[in-house]
């Protein structure tokens, strides 16, 4: 596989061990799974993915365009998605705020594009290379009307390189907008990364159709077949409520079922874009519901807390939407706690309290501050909820 | 390839490969023997603070271990904060970000103000003594060298601070060994300058800590 060496990815590398940034492997992801177009707007820290991208695409045979602003970025994806390839761009929270009109456009006209935020902290401009969760109610409901949507969360370099890939899997499969979710650590961290160790992850061709017009067999009812800009035939493609012609409704039936199936492809396959992980399975009274970033300081806690003999599981998301019900209402039935760190003011510790409030007493634990969420802190927080449980 | 060789700890695959051991250099120094450490590299943007961090972390992952690097800078392109944190481990690193540093280098007073209460107490300090006029109090192992000027001494060119303090850094601790520390310098710097980056780094390398310990306070 030449991409592994070329000069941008392989960063002054060894050939058999890699150090590679989060947001190299991103881009290596997306061009292995066979993205061939993106565009973009350079902001931090999400620029190293454009950055490679704009080198590398020229040499495979891709379209790189640089545009004037995350808006561009954005139409100009849903374009080249309209025209048989899958559009992708990367951007931070102020240019993600920009693109949310158009990714409802892209959700009504089922075109499939990729779109990586990689989250730094507080609103507007905020601090530019500070870590936040803070988009991850925007990336379910950033646009307006009720849609679907499809939210992954990267916590390492690897899960960069392999949900990258996830992620144009199931554009490419749903026809819908799919983002992929990192933190300003995740896109910045440089780590030992094995081509061998994400081989096991890697999809192979096969899996990705990029033909125009393309619907995969197992959804043919669900998803609607595509509008190809430039075919034959001549398309019509709007945002307003629609039929199968591609022309707009105003009828009452037609425009719910049209709504309705938009929700319906994405949630009725939660088993398959629900990913996720558990550690110390069915063994703990707490369990830290973690992603991103602080999946990984919650994986430190769980050694921790083993060292200290304390009962702890770890649930780590990488899809934080559809939401995984059923895997969260199955922890959330043995276990006594669910504390969920994050570094927003609990976005995701409310829906999961939704889920699971009738089983477990459901805990969130903020942080705004710019840095990670540290093992110990969960682990006192561990500490604390048991202990409070024996005193009773 | 060998896949076994340089997979993560914990994740190495079975096979007849499993056999041939990685040649991992030896390491010398007050840190060299540590399964984890957590370095800090600290200054103002502009001075490759960055860059140190990225030599360091390729080192280390040419000693065959685990490493995790992150950064934090400001939006200036010179000037303002710049921090770089290279964590080493024998064993697959969870949590990315340092913790306490074990070596922290200060390459401005403001950063060694800031920083300085990120370091443990039984770790070690080193600051560029013509840059930081007024050290921090640390209780521990304080050096004070002034990288700037002998880099500008030793080759001409203040740019050379960071590779020189780099050989400084791995002389005296032997957190990653020189052989990898060489081969991750000549492979970073800018073609052209391999000459005057060799001559920082072995100017650095060959520094006597012990000339320049300062009292702790």
């Amino acid at each position: 596989m030449e991409l592994w060496h070329s000069h941008l990815l392989r960063e002054k590398i060894d050939q058999s061990s890699l150090l590679v940034q989060g947001n190299r492997a991103c881009a290596l992801g997306a061009l292995d799974a066979g993205v061939r177009f993106f565009a973009g707007y350079p902001i931090t820290p999400s620029s190293e993915i454009m950055e490679a991208m704009a080198y590398e695409l020229p040499r495979v045979g891709g379209v790189f365009v640089q545009m004037e602003d995350e808006i561009a970025s954005i139409c100009a994806c849903i374009g080249a998605s309209l025209s048989g390839w899958l559009g992708m761009t990367a951007t931070s929270g102020p240019g993600f705020s920009l693109m949310q009109e158009a990714i409802g456009y892209a959700i009504m006209v089922e075109a499939p594009l990729v779109i990586v935020d990689v989250m730094r902290e507080g609103p507007s401009t905020g601090r530019v290379s500070a870590p936040s969760q803070g988009d991850v109610m925007q990336a379910r409901w950033g646009t307006h009307g009720d849609h679907p949507a499809i939210v992954l969360a990267a916590s390492n370099v690897a899960d960069m390189y392999r949900l990258t890939m996830a992620a144009v899997r199931f554009a490419q499969r749903f026809r819908t907008p799919v983002t992929l979710l990192a933190d300003e650590v995740v896109g910045h961290m440089r780590e030992s990364f094995s081509p061998e160790l994400v081989g096991r992850y890697r999809l192979t061709s096969g899996d990705f159709d990029f033909t125009p017009g393309y619907v995969h067999p197992d959804l043919a009812r669900e998803v609607h077949p595509p509008h190809i800009l430039g075919s034959e035939a001549h398309p019509h493609v709007t945002g307003c409520t629609h039929d199968e012609t591609g022309f707009p409704t105003n009828d009452a039936k037609k425009s719910e079922r049209f709504l309705h199936e938009l929700y319906d492809k994405v949630t009725n396959h939660r088993d398959e874009l629900c990913l996720y992980d558990v550690k110390n399975e069915g063994k703990g009274r707490v369990c830290v519901v973690a992603y991103g970033s602080c999946a990984r300081s919650a994986r430190a806690a769980w050694r921790l807390a083993e060292l200290e003999g304390l009962p702890v599981e770890v649930l780590h998301l990488y899809t934080l939407f559809p939401l995984p019900i059923e895997v969260i209402q199955t922890v959330a039935r043995r276990v006594e706690f669910m504390l969920i760190p994050e570094l927003n003011l609990g976005q995701y510790a409310r829906e999961v309290r939704k889920l699971a409030e009738n089983w477990t007493t459901v805990i969130s634990m903020g942080k705004i501050d710019g840095t990670l969420i540290t093992p110990r802190e969960i682990l006192d927080q561990v500490t604390r909820l048991i202990g409070k449980y024996e005193s009773v | 390839m060998n896949p076994s060789a340089n997979a993560p700890q914990g994740v190495r695959a079975a096979g007849p490969e499993e056999t041939e051991t990685p040649r991992v250099s030896a390491r010398v120094g007050l840190l060299a023997d540590r399964d984890f450490v957590e370095v800090r590299f600290c200054g103002s943007g502009g001075q490759g603070l960055l860059l140190m961090g990225l030599i360091l972390a390729v080192a280390a992952n040419h000693d065959h271990r685990c490493v995790v690097q992150t950064e934090s800078y400001g939006p200036e392109a010179r000037g303002g904060h710049s921090r770089s944190d290279v964590i080493i481990s024998d064993t697959a690193i969870d949590y990315p970000t340092l913790d306490s540093a074990d070596l922290l280098v200060a390459l401005s007073q403001e950063a060694a103000d800031g920083y300085t209460r990120s370091l443990r107490r039984e770790g070690i300090l080193m600051y560029d003594s013509g840059k930081v006029t007024n050290p921090p109090s640390f209780p521990g192992m304080t050096i004070g060298v002034p990288f700037t000027r002998l880099a500008t001494e030793e080759t001409g060119r203040p740019q050379t601070t960071n590779v020189l303090t780099l050989g400084a850094v791995v002389g005296i601790t032997g957190v990653v060994s020189v052989e990898s520390l060489t081969k991750a310098v000549m492979e970073a710097v800018p073609a052209g300058t391999t000459e005057v980056n060799a001559r920082a780094l072995a100017r650095g390398l060959a520094l006597d800590y012990a000339e320049w310990m300062v009292d702790s306070c």
